[in-house]
């Protein structure tokens, strides 16, 4: 009896499999370029599209766009399951910069945009972002749409409480490097200002550090937080920067972290562009308070997204002509304009548009010029399949310091062997 | 056995068909859940059996059979033990209670009350609130600085608890929110038992002179006996899969803290399968852990058939 | 409904019953308070107590942003031929498993009960499959079918009813040369009513509250409540306010089914079939 039940499976499963694996047409049906077309965007969060999918449906007739939207995690998993079983993406799938390592990894499941000539248009966007969207053996999975790029926003009443410079080149002119960082930090704590610390927690501070170094954690193939000065550096400075008291632990994304901008329970947040959008929700009261200056180390980034073109589509070919409209720079500074996502498209920086636009809340701060400052002078940087899992095991490593429970040699000892463990 | 065989002794001339009735009705009955489960639940099982064997990602069309290599990497994996051992003390801390006061609450539910309905639906509010406000209600509450819970602790003099960083803390977090989402949905279904129980049985107790704690202790407890043996079981098992609680504990990390020190089986299995995309891994995981569960149901269903006999 | 000897309650029951309303209600209550404000009412500490002004202008953003109407149909018709398909089975194998004899009862509600120890995370990917074979996946049938038995239903009603049928009954009805389905009907139900209650209610919220198989198998155009709740909450900012503000909607359909069905059920059956 049990004999043959085992040897019934594999063939069940095997039959199904060979059916879910052909489930899909692999582009030989392409529909005439005149024909209708039905296309589906499933995007997460607010890519600003709704307007140019209006836009584009006016310019090509034939084409018809639906678009779905989920929450970032559940759009991922989402993704996940369409692609093992062969069916059910949407047309063009975007992907986030924290998940993107591990779909890059994996590319069979996408169709290689350079087929369609996807390297003529290499040039519009920074080395590094390309660079994300590739696989490993070099097939063009995703081009880029917005960039985070990285500055350091700030509390100026707080800064002034404390004794330091409140004007921005002044306060730029305080770190240029992570350590100076730490160094005004010392200073702004002996200033000892009531409830308010010096940065909100490790993790913003090490992805910031980390994001600026040419490897980070994958040399190739190769994971290298063991190895690579630059990951260990990130992590001790960081820790440093805990163990020095300077921390409000405030983790983020938490509820005490959201009341901390508002409240002022924290001086100093690296954030990225997207992050202004979030403090002006969350300190509605606050205007004028927080102010932007450079970021430490020079160049950063900390998130973004691409557009990718799963191969089990339909209309692969005019999913990535509208792809390739939507990300091109013409729709990226519109976007910009009306939903303020940062383009990550090169041509743009030069860009009125982007370069001399200030926000008001931020003290009239020249957010275009210093965001864009900070994305063309990113290094690029390869994020392997694990890399998301990497950081959450060495963020987890600085958070226990910063709960007490380790010291910042144990804690990096323990972030080893559970990184290990992870591949 | 010998209840059939009175009743054929007793209708003699109901022939075949009622002797069919009597056989074949029952399989009639109880069929539509083994036809559907065979549609729909079977497959995924013995597929996923199937999966655990090779090293399978998600995104891959590559599947390299492994044999046993998943299981084998399970039994080496601390995380993998360490959730269990989260899983276990979770499903004490949170499953006692739960069920005490669950009975509590549908012995004060079960009598006259004014405005019934109002009350039964409060039993279960929330079950019904929405995840997202719960984990931001909870966070507030066990909130280092800020948390009600540790300003009221403050003023016995007891130091703040920084409830997500240490293991017992995060427990007893993390249960809390466990019993307040599901006490009510216990007493309800203890409710649903308690109304079967004959009302003159408790009306002569209270003739007696018997306290309301009595009449619960020794009318409805015997009385309801197999619906409890049904919510221990039905909570052993859910509780060896709890996971909301802790994805929402944690504000939606995978991890359960920074040591894992809140992570159960299921939170783990669902890092595998959703966050690192390892099918192949989550599927053994998930074997596994189903012969876990069944292994803990069985000891709890002897050790409470022993409480029974006794 | 007779006059009983019974106590009835006193001031502290309700006290207690109060207290117990209050911890229930108020995460919920909370949900109104920053559903009626803007999303900076979370950054603030203490968090506010007070109803803002918000709530009409979310309500409003809710229903343009997401297919409300059209997802609250189809989360009713799921919920709705889930509870009743669950709550009928369910009772009908209750009745065999707890009443009638037949060979492999035991080992057969052993399995049943085993089905419910399955974690059933994985199940999506293989369950998925199995949709797109047969061509379902995007219809609610996918969302329903899988669904309309349970292990939990069948073991709960086993449980109940046998305790809550006396097996005296149902031999007289037998003498009387009743058949198993007329017994079922005329002395089972009644007796089931409670129990079917609770049921019906507990399944009707487990599939309504269902969201990760709807979000794989469902496409947005034609959704649940459940899945249009992860686009309003979609974001690297989560506005909260938005997001509570479409939880809202989705409990209060809960509500009202709760307490129409739930006065109408539990009204009529203070006093089952059984007249000890």
């Amino acid at each position: 009896m049990r004999r043959r039940f085992t040897a019934v499976v594999p063939i069940v499963a095997a039959a199904l499999l060979a059916t879910a694996a052909c489930g899909s047409d692999d582009g030989d049906s392409q529909a005439a370029d005149d024909g209708p077309v039905a296309l589906t965007v499933a995007t997460f969060g607010e890519f600003g599209y709704k307007e140019l999918y209006a836009e584009y449906m006016q310019l090509h007739p034939n084409v018809k766009i639906t678009e779905r939207i989920t929450k970032t995690e559940d759009h991922h998993k989402n993704l996940a399951a369409h692609l093992a079983t062969n069916t059910g993406a949407a047309d063009i799938e975007a992907l986030e910069e924290g998940w993107i390592g591990q779909f890059t990894a994996q590319p069979s499941k996408f169709v290689d945009l350079s087929e369609f000539g996807a390297n003529d248009i290499k040039a519009q966007w920074p080395e590094w972002k390309w660079k994300v969207g590739t696989s490993k053996d070099g097939k063009v999975i995703g081009l880029g749409t917005d960039a985070g790029g990285m500055a350091m926003c700030y509390r100026s009443d707080l800064f002034k409480k404390a004794g330091l410079p409140t004007d921005r080149a002044e306060v730029s002119k305080l770190w240029p490097t992570w350590e100076q960082y730490i160094e005004t930090g010392k200073k702004f704590e002996a200033a000892k200002v009531p409830g308010a610390h010096f940065f909100d927690g490790p993790t913003v501070m090490y992805r910031s550090i980390l994001g600026q170094a040419p490897v980070g954690l994958y040399d190739g193939d190769n994971v290298v937080v063991d190895s690579n000065p630059d990951v260990k550096k990130a992590f001790d400075l960081s820790a440093q920067a805990v163990t020095s008291g300077l921390s409000a632990r405030a983790e983020a994304w938490t509820p005490a972290w959201n009341a901390g901008f508002a409240k002022g329970t924290f001086a100093t947040l690296a954030c990225p562009s997207w992050m202004m959008a979030y403090i002006q929700t969350q300190a509605k009261d606050a205007t004028g308070k927080w102010d932007i200056a450079d970021v430490p180390g020079g160049g950063g980034n900390w998130g973004g997204s691409w557009l990718t073109v799963p191969k089990q589509g339909k209309h692969t070919k005019q999913a990535y002509e509208l792809a390739k409209w939507l990300t091109a720079p013409e729709q990226e500074v519109k976007v910009f304009q009306k939903y303020g996502n940062f383009p990550s498209t090169m041509t743009l920086y030069g860009d009125p548009a982007i370069k001399d636009f200030k926000n008001p809340y931020f003290n009239n701060a020249p957010v275009g010029e210093i965001f864009s400052k900070s994305v063309t002078t990113m290094k690029p940087q390869y994020l392997g399949p694990k890399a998301g899992d990497i950081n959450t095991q060495i963020i987890n490593g600085l958070t226990r310091i910063e709960q007490g429970k380790q010291t910042p040699d144990q804690s990096w000892q323990q972030v080893l062997t559970d990184v290990k463990a992870l591949l | 056995m010998t209840q059939l065989a009175t009743e054929e002794r007793v209708v003699p001339r109901r022939g075949l068909l009622h002797r069919l009735d009597v056989k074949g009705s029952p399989y009639l009955y109880i069929a539509p859940f083994f036809l559907l489960f065979l549609g729909f639940g079977v497959f995924p099982l013995i597929f996923t059996a199937w999966v655990s064997l090779h090293d399978w990602s998600l995104l891959s069309e590559e599947h390299t059979w492994i044999g046993f290599g998943n299981y084998t990497k399970l039994f080496d994996d601390p995380a993998f033990w360490n959730a269990l051992w989260n899983t276990v003390s979770i499903w004490v801390l949170s499953t006692v209670p739960q069920l005490l006061l669950a009975l509590v609450l549908a012995h004060i539910l079960n009598q006259r009350l004014r405005g019934q309905t109002f009350w039964r639906m409060s039993a279960l509010i929330p079950n019904i609130t929405s995840v997202a406000a719960v984990a931001i209600i909870f966070s507030q509450l066990f909130g280092r600085d800020y948390g009600l819970i540790n300003w009221v602790i403050g003023l016995f003099g007891v130091d703040k608890v920084d409830w997500t960083a240490n293991t017992w803390s995060s427990h007893v977090a993390v249960s809390t929110m466990i019993i307040w989402r599901w006490t009510g949905y216990n007493a309800l279904i203890y409710l649903a038992a308690m109304q079967a129980v004959p009302k003159e049985l408790y009306d002569s107790a209270s003739l007696d002179g018997a306290t309301s704690f009595q009449q619960l202790r020794k009318i409805t407890v015997p009385a309801i006996r197999p619906t409890i043996i049904f919510t221990v079981i039905i909570s052993t098992i859910g509780g060896m899969q709890v996971l909301a609680e802790p994805l929402l504990f944690g504000g939606n990390g995978l991890t359960g803290g920074s040591d894992r020190q809140f992570q159960t089986l299921a939170l783990y299995l669902y890092e595998v399968a959703f966050g690192r995309f390892d099918f192949g891994y989550a599927s053994a995981s998930s074997w596994v852990m189903f012969l876990i569960i069944v292994i803990v149901a069985a000891i709890n269903f002897g050790i409470t058939s022993r409480l029974r006999r006794s | 409904m007779r006059r009983a000897f019974r106590r009835r309650p006193g001031k502290f029951t309700y006290l207690v019953l109060t207290a117990i309303a209050f911890f229930s209600f108020f995460p919920l209550y909370w949900s109104v308070v920053v559903a009626s404000q803007d999303n900076s009412a979370l950054g603030k500490m203490p968090p506010p107590v007070l109803l803002g002004g918000n709530l009409w202008f979310n309500l409003k953003r809710a229903f343009t942003m997401v297919p409300f109407e059209k997802a609250l149909i189809n989360s009713f018709l799921v919920a709705g031929s889930i509870t009743l398909s669950v709550v009928l089975f369910s009772t009908l194998a209750g009745f065999a498993f707890a009443k009638l004899r037949f060979r492999g009862r035991n080992i057969l509600l052993l399995s049943i009960i085993a089905t419910m120890m399955v974690p059933t995370t994985l199940g999506i990917i293989p369950l998925y499959m199995l949709m797109a074979k047969i061509q379902w996946t995007g219809t609610i049938y996918a969302v329903i079918v899988p669904a309309m038995v349970n292990g939990f239903g069948v073991f709960f009603m086993t449980q109940y009813l046998s305790e809550a049928v006396p097996t005296e009954l149902l031999e007289a009805g037998r003498v009387d040369g009743c058949s198993t389905i007329r017994l079922f009907w005329h002395v089972v139900l009644p007796a089931a009513r409670p129990a079917a209650a609770v049921l019906g209610m507990l399944t009707f919220l487990t599939a309504w509250n269902d969201f990760f198989w709807p979000l794989v198998v469902l496409t947005p155009e034609d959704p649940t409540v459940q899945v249009v709740l992860s686009t309003l909450s979609a974001g690297r900012i989560t506005d909260y306010s938005l997001a509570l503000t479409g939880a809202l909607i989705a409990i209060l359909p809960l509500l009202v089914v709760f307490v129409v069905l739930g006065k109408q059920i539990i009204g009529g059956i203070m006093q089952g079939a059984v007249k000890g």
